[in-house]
């Protein structure tokens, strides 16, 4: 399949894809398997931390990145370029992140309930030289309600526009912004209080 | 009161990501879904398989649609009314017809 001008060839020598040719190699079913060893060249790292940062512990992580890319086939289909390849992908890892929650916090709790758990998992999971502080703020990012979370990791960590995250979230930008702000008041309350 | 700088702070994050682990990763993904478009694959042969046993076993039954006795375009347009050709059929006439409507959906 021809490859668009705007795929480059950077001076590594590798190619850079743009999201576009790998959209429409993944509608081909000729070129699925090529697709999706480009997302994963292309996403795979930002999409393993974006669902790290929301389930904590790796092995979690990796069940979702696994399933995100395995509904990244199945429902190649319903992709629209109306909405950037990217923003697909990080809701698809989004949701499957949201499931192996709820899926942990049962039918009488929430997943907003499993903070204290996930908090504690921080720790757990935390480099032996991990800086004191970057593991505070993951303790209270973990203790975060899910959309307060989700809003604040994808501007924080993922440099993603409210526009980008109104794709992915789908509230509006408004509530996006609030959402941003509570998460910033109570990170920055928690770490202040447990900072040596 | 005091304050906390979250933007001085350094975007790293606390764990590691396990090294080769993209790439297990993309290995196993692409071997799990070279299966699911096997199993795919298999699924289709089988039902074209099922469809083409089912044609032969109609050719075998009603050999080029004499057994049917379908009535002939001049015999139809003879009819005053639609009605009067479904009157006109047999039983086994009005189960292909009605078979054959509900396959072109009216």
């Amino acid at each position: 399949m021809k490859r668009d001008q705007s795929d480059i060839v950077n001076n590594q020598g590798s190619l850079s894809v743009s999201d576009e040719s790998i959209a429409r190699l993944l509608c081909d079913d000729n070129h699925v398997e090529e697709a999706v060893r480009l997302i994963m060249k292309k996403y795979g790292e930002p999409l393993y931390w974006h669902i790290r940062r929301m389930v904590v512990a790796h092995d979690d992580a990796e069940d979702c990145l696994q399933e995100t890319m395995i509904n990244v086939y199945k429902y190649r289909s319903t992709y629209s370029n109306e909405y950037p390849l990217s923003s697909w992908l990080y809701k698809i890892a989004t949701n499957e992140s949201l499931k192996l929650l709820k899926n942990r916090s049962g039918f009488t709790l929430s997943v907003d309930d499993l903070g204290d758990s996930l908090k504690d998992s921080v720790r757990e999971e935390a480099a032996p030289d991990a800086d004191e502080t970057l593991i505070l703020l993951q303790e209270a990012i973990a203790l975060l309600p899910a959309k307060q979370k989700m809003v604040f990791n994808l501007r924080y960590y993922d440099d993603k526009s409210y526009e980008e995250i109104h794709q992915i979230v789908g509230d509006s930008v408004n509530t996006l912004k609030t959402n941003y702000h509570y998460a910033v008041q109570k990170i920055k309350d928690y770490i202040l209080e447990h900072q040596l | 009161m005091k304050d906390f700088d979250l933007e001085g702070l350094s975007r790293e994050m606390p764990y590691k990501m396990p090294e080769h682990f993209l790439d297990d990763m993309t290995e196993r993904v692409v071997s799990q879904i070279g299966k699911q478009r096997k199993q795919h694959r298999e699924r289709r042969i089988v039902a074209l398989f099922a469809a083409s046993v089912a044609a032969v076993a109609l050719l075998f039954l009603h050999p080029f649609g004499g057994g049917l006795d379908i009535p002939s375009y001049e015999s139809i347009s003879q009819c005053a009314s639609v009605d009067e050709v479904l009157q006109n059929m047999t039983a086994e006439e009005l189960g292909v017809y009605s078979m054959m409507s509900n396959y072109y959906g009216n």
